[in-house]
């Protein structure tokens, strides 16, 4: 089984860059130029290798928010703001209220903020669907909304910078940068650090009795509660594990490659769920999943850089039809698995198929 | 004239039909026999078009047909009738079917076609009201709306899976003349179970497979109910080797004491559970006999923890449960579920994971804090060995065993480990009658390794062949018997809520 998810994600990648590649063909641009140029822009050298890592590097935290949730049936949409309100923290926490302390210490404290404001931000839905029976998909869109207001509130008030009119603080102080660990790239801390947050995750949901109770919590509520799981808990450690994820994802764009913050601060949280999508909810799949997209996108600015003249967008056009594809080719295999399925077999029952995922 | 010929399919590596050829007359009824996973389901399933045989044909009045999909063998007039009703509660039975017809659904002459459905409900002699909202009709009634469903299209053939599972026995009771009636109006009638008594009372001829097999054809009343069941299992029955303790019972497990529940907010309406005053001891079974809604699942959750009590006590071992946190105290009991694949199996993950599902916080089955993956396959195996679940291996899906040997899984996992105390609802229900005693057998094993048991089960004959005390619940109230029982029809008052004098 998972070797036939591998191949159709494989499938859908290499489907969607030749039907691009057709597409730009066809409108007269050269193809086989702009690809190789891609390429070469993605992962040609060392400097653009990293700048692609560098890229992966927030998709693969928001990547993971999202994979732990849909893995456990919680369909936490709200990475967005979750990455958000980490990005805010760290930003408060290293230019307004720094505390005593040498620099790694304001670093690594301002990283775990990020993760507890993350977490709690994606908390907050959980509580609501436990006390008030308000759905985790609709409060967690609700409160992206509410997170990125609450950023723009902050970058005009007390976070923006002073030389400035617009929505925007000010440069964090250079001992903060996150450390570039190979001269001369975009090569930071964050990136290993990212992927070992993934190696971590993968070990947690895969092999620790914690991760299994997650998962029962998560696929089968009523089995978990039989054979006496702490079902409540464990889903609000799903909700925190996720938007901590999110949260560190946000500090790690600012402390390592932003250095600030602006009031448009990207869609690396919806971005996420695409990964995480990609990558079959499996840790280790979204990590090659945000490796590619950032690819995608690295490449793609060389290409616009070059004389090409082709569309930044392109790479989003790459990206969104690729998800389709994906989302086509398992759609297919789901109605050919059921096909197969055995008649007293009940209906499928794992939310975390990305097909209901969507739906 | 339908003939099925050589059809085999295989999910899998489990071969579910090998070769059955099976022919069956118009206007007959056509009994199916067979354990769960035997194959009966496939191969109806494969009549109706949901499934595609690997190999083998269908023919029908001579001429070999490809049932493709459902659609295409509805114009072929066959109509397939499922255990769960594809009905619209909210909807008239004519609402539902004329929704069920389809395509004509806008050109729809209404009136019409409700004196149509009239005219089939009184041609078969069924009280079908075509304006009475289907939500208020009883299972049994909305049965027959189905199959007048299946019907109306000008089918000729009808698939009745399991119809009786669902029924009361009164219900099974109108069933039996209703499919008679069918049938004498030259509509061929294929008639699913595994209950003996229903088919026997029904069918003109009957099939029995096993394992995917067809080990018997022919016109019922050529076996004996014996011989029939011996074919169906391949080995004797032993449910009659089942007998009362003969161990006394020791101290008290589970007492609950003057418990009540009543629903949160609606203190108005009768209590859930009424004054409930019941022991369990080790080494005894008490059963729970009783109509189904009458406050068996309430017990079962007050006792668990899921549902608050109003008042009373609930004790286990001398200690008051109510302290304990609601998932520290399932860990108590092992519980047999009544909805096995919504409660009691995650259907999706593997045989193993569905097996570890109690056993996985014990520390042989972790290493350095990670699992053991070997020694979870290996106790996997090993129940897998010791309970006889049939399965493609461990790693499989749950989902794709048969229903019975999820059952077994189940059981398995609940069982392992000799729990103290074991609560049980309806632990047979839709297995078959090997399945059955194998089921029985584990509670019996239980009680004798001293395991107090409660069992709430609603088949009279099972709960009196195992239980060491029997009570009654009705309307949320328990009522002792006089026990041995003697005169079951005391019983059988009792659970309709008759003064219990007799008793």
């Amino acid at each position: 089984m998972f070797w036939l998810w591998t191949a159709m994600a494989m499938g859908a990648v290499a489907f969607s860059v030749l039907l691009v590649l057709a597409i730009l063909a066809i409108s007269g641009y050269p193809a086989l130029g702009i690809l190789h140029r891609w390429i070469i822009g993605a992962a040609g050298n060392r400097f653009n290798l990293a700048a692609s890592m560098a890229d992966a590097c927030p998709l693969l935290l928001t990547g993971l928010a999202a994979g732990v949730a849909f893995r456990s049936g919680v369909l936490n949409i709200g990475a967005q703001g979750q990455f958000l309100l980490g990005a805010l923290v760290s930003v408060a926490l290293t230019t307004r209220v720094i505390f005593p302390g040498p620099f790694w210490c304001v670093i690594v404290g301002a990283m775990a903020a990020a993760c507890i404001a993350g977490g709690m931000w994606a908390l907050l839905a959980s509580v609501l669907e436990r006390y008030r029976g308000v759905p985790v998909v609709l409060s967690t869109i609700l409160l992206n909304f509410v997170a990125l207001y609450l950023v723009r509130a902050a970058l005009h008030g007390p976070l923006q910078a002073a030389d400035t009119s617009a929505p925007q603080s000010p440069q964090l102080k250079i001992i903060y940068w996150l450390p570039i660990l190979i001269t001369n790239t975009d090569f930071h801390l964050g990136i290993p650090l990212a992927f070992a947050v993934a190696v971590a995750m993968a070990v947690v949901l895969g092999r620790t009795n914690f991760g299994f109770e997650l998962l029962i919590t998560g696929l089968n509520p009523r089995v978990a509660r039989l054979v006496g799981m702490p079902v409540v808990r464990r889903q609000f450690a799903i909700m925190f594990l996720s938007g901590c994820c999110a949260g560190l994802g946000g500090a790690v764009q600012v402390l390592g490659v932003t250095h600030f913050m602006l009031g448009n601060f990207g869609n690396y949280g919806y971005t996420g769920i695409a990964v995480a999508l990609l990558g079959r909810l499996n840790p280790i799949g979204i990590a090659i999943a945000a490796v590619f997209f950032g690819m995608l996108d690295t490449g793609s600015r060389f290409v616009e850089e070059s004389s090409l003249a082709l569309p930044h967008q392109m790479a989003n056009v790459v990206k969104g039809v690729i998800i389709l594809a994906m989302l086509v080719a398992s759609a297919w295999m789901m109605r050919r698995g059921s096909r197969v399925r055995s008649p007293e077999a009940g209906v499928n029952q794992n939310p975390a198929d990305p097909q209901q995922v969507q739906s | 004239m339908l003939s099925i010929e050589n059809v085999s399919k295989a999910f899998g590596g489990v071969q579910a039909l090998n070769n059955v050829s099976l022919a069956v007359a118009p206007g007959s009824v056509q009994g199916i026999l067979g354990e769960n996973g035997a194959g009966k389901t496939t191969l109806m399933n494969i009549l109706f078009g949901l499934i595609r045989p690997d190999r083998g044909q269908i023919r029908l009045n001579g001429q070999a047909v490809v049932v493709r999909s459902p659609r295409v063998a509805q114009r072929l007039g066959i109509g397939m009738v499922h255990q769960h009703f594809k009905l619209s509660p909210a909807l008239s039975v004519t609402d539902n079917l004329a929704l069920a017809v389809g395509r004509n659904f806008v050109l729809l002459h209404r009136a019409a076609f409700r004196d149509r459905i009239a005219a089939l409900a009184r041609s078969l002699h069924w009280a079908v009201d075509p304006d009475s909202v289907v939500g208020q009709l009883n299972v049994g009634q909305q049965q027959r709306v189905e199959i007048i469903k299946a019907l109306l299209g000008g089918g000729k053939i009808l698939i009745l899976d399991e119809p009786t599972a669902v029924l009361t026995p009164q219900e099974v009771d109108e069933l039996i003349p209703a499919v008679r009636s069918l049938a004498r109006t030259g509509i061929t009638v294929i008639f699913i179970s595994h209950k003996l008594s229903e088919v026997n009372r029904m069918c003109d001829r009957i099939a029995v497979l096993r394992r995917g097999e067809l080990v018997f054809a022919g016109p019922m009343g050529e076996l004996s109910a014996e011989d029939i069941a011996q074919r169906m299992l391949g080995a004797p029955s032993a449910l009659s080797s089942l007998g009362a303790s003969s161990a006394s019972p020791g101290l008290v497990r589970l007492h609950l004491s003057r418990v009540c529940c009543t629903l949160p907010g609606t203190r108005k309406y009768k209590p859930l559970l009424n004054n409930i005053e019941l022991s369990v001891r080790a080494g005894e079974i008490v059963g729970i006999a009783g109509v189904e809604g009458n406050g068996q699942t309430t017990l079962i959750d007050v006792i668990m923890g899921s549902l608050p009590i109003s008042s009373g006590v609930i004790t286990l071992d001398g200690s008051d449960l109510s302290h304990l946190a609601n998932f520290r105290r399932a860990r108590q009991f092992a519980c047999i579920p009544e909805d096995r694949q919504g409660q009691g199996l995650v259907l999706s993950l593997s045989l193993t994971a569905n097996l570890m599902l109690r056993s996985y916080r014990n520390p042989e089955f972790t290493r350095l804090g990670l699992r053991h993956v070997t020694a979870w396959r290996a106790q996997a195996t090993k129940l897998v060995r010791s309970f006889d679940i049939r399965c493609a291996g461990v790693e499989v899906p749950i989902q794709f065993l048969s229903g019975g040997n999820q059952q077994k899984a189940l059981i398995a996992r609940e069982l392992y480990g000799n729990p103290p105390v074991i609560l049980a609802i309806n632990p047979t229900r839709g297995l078959d009658i090997g399945a059955t005693a194998f089921v029985l057998q584990q509670l019996t094993a239980a009680r004798q390794r001293g395991a107090a048991v409660l069992l709430i089960h609603s088949d009279l004959d099972e709960l009196l062949a195992i239980s060491d005390r029997v009570m009654v619940m009705y309307a949320g109230q328990l009522l002792p018997t006089k026990w041995p029982v003697v005169d079951r029809a005391a019983i059988g008052r009792m659970m309709m809520g008759i003064t219990p004098q007799a008793a």
